[in-house]
């Protein structure tokens, strides 16, 4: 059922002449998976810094409050471009990307992601005034961030995997993974 | 220089077997060289913004400096060796590729930069630089990781 609606959208989104034209453009696509792949060095380069210092790893001389909230400004917009440039590389290939288990994977992490994110700023937020000068943080705030650096790591992973054909659905798939990738038309994914 | 030789004997090389043979690793350093750029990047920005008095103005600037070198060290280190599993793939194919070159110009500047002039310049007291060389230190060098890592993406489209 949510398969059969998920590929009616993305086969929507694959007949407008913008997804057909981004698709077959040389240089359009290109440009956009380059930009897509340049905010992982600012919104994940952020993250990575901000999540080493509250391992304690980096900048322990530095209070992990303040260094985050310098740091999260450059942080959004690197997100905001990499969602915006993110779902324009989903629109121009809607239909195989709708039915790749690598693509499914991916959205599962970054939900897990954000609401990882979500849950380590209420926690450090309500704690934050005991820690804020520790070099090391406490267990709780070093767990979140190892969280956080595990979930992003997978969806780098995934991300990359898309382009890999591995368990596409014209190739023959354990039943599991059929239902998984949502495997409905496999002529239309190839 | 050449460096056909290197490169036609990179292509027959037990690496370039081994990146060959076995898809799946290769696919998973290829990863590895994504996290490793996304490290080096969070470096070079948040030094490099500091630098130019955008970022993080209230920390010390030797502080972010000092912070910053040893995660860009091992990210570089990161990429060069990921990177060079990756080329030999694709070594011949690489020879060819002019975008191929562009990051392999870019990379050997930024390194040349980062280690002989960058560092040398700021030394252990940057702050008593004139603010347009750490402007001008600052800009170069994220022009320079960006040239990289944007030349990089582009040579599977070229």
């Amino acid at each position: 059922m949510l398969n059969q609606w998920l590929l009616d959208l993305a086969q929507y989104f694959a007949a407008q002449d913008w997804s057909i034209g981004l698709h077959e453009s040389i240089y359009a696509y290109a440009l956009i998976e380059t930009t897509h792949v340049l905010t992982l060095m600012l919104f994940l380069g952020m993250l990575i810094v901000i999540d080493l210092r509250m391992l304690g790893l980096i900048f322990r001389d530095v209070s992990a409050a303040d260094l985050a909230a310098r740091l999260d400004k450059p942080m959004i917009i690197g997100f905001v471009v990499m969602v915006i440039t993110g779902f324009i590389l989903y629109y121009a290939i809607p239909v195989r990307t709708t039915q790749s288990i690598w693509f499914r994977i991916k959205v599962v992490l970054l939900i897990a992601a954000g609401v990882n994110a979500w849950l380590f700023r209420k926690r450090m937020q309500a704690s934050i005034h005991t820690w804020a000068r520790d070099a090391s943080p406490p267990a709780h705030i070093r767990r979140g961030a190892i969280r956080s650096l595990v979930f992003w790591t997978g969806v780098i992973f995934t991300g990359r995997a898309i382009a890999y054909d591995w368990y596409d659905c014209h190739k023959p798939l354990p039943e599991f993974l059929q239902w998984a990738a949502g495997c409905i038309d496999p002529s239309a994914a190839e | 220089m050449d460096l056909l030789p290197f490169f036609t004997w990179l292509d027959t090389s037990l690496l370039a077997d081994l990146s060959k043979a076995y898809g799946g690793v290769f696919a998973v350093v290829q990863m590895f060289h994504l996290v490793s750029l996304a490290v080096l990047g969070g470096m070079v920005l948040v030094a490099d913004l500091r630098l130019l008095g955008v970022l993080l103005t209230d920390v010390p600037l030797t502080l972010v400096l000092r912070e910053t070198r040893r995660g860009f060290d091992l990210a570089l280190l990161a990429l060069v060796i990921s990177g060079v599993f990756m080329s030999s793939a694709v070594a011949m194919k690489l020879y060819y590729n002019q975008m191929y070159w562009v990051k392999m110009i870019a990379l050997l500047v930024g390194v040349l930069f980062v280690y002989f002039i960058r560092r040398p310049l700021l030394g252990e007291t940057p702050e008593q630089l004139r603010p347009v060389t750490r402007h001008l230190i600052a800009l170069s060098s994220m022009t320079t990781w960006f040239t990289v890592a944007a030349s990089g993406r582009w040579i599977g489209f070229s």
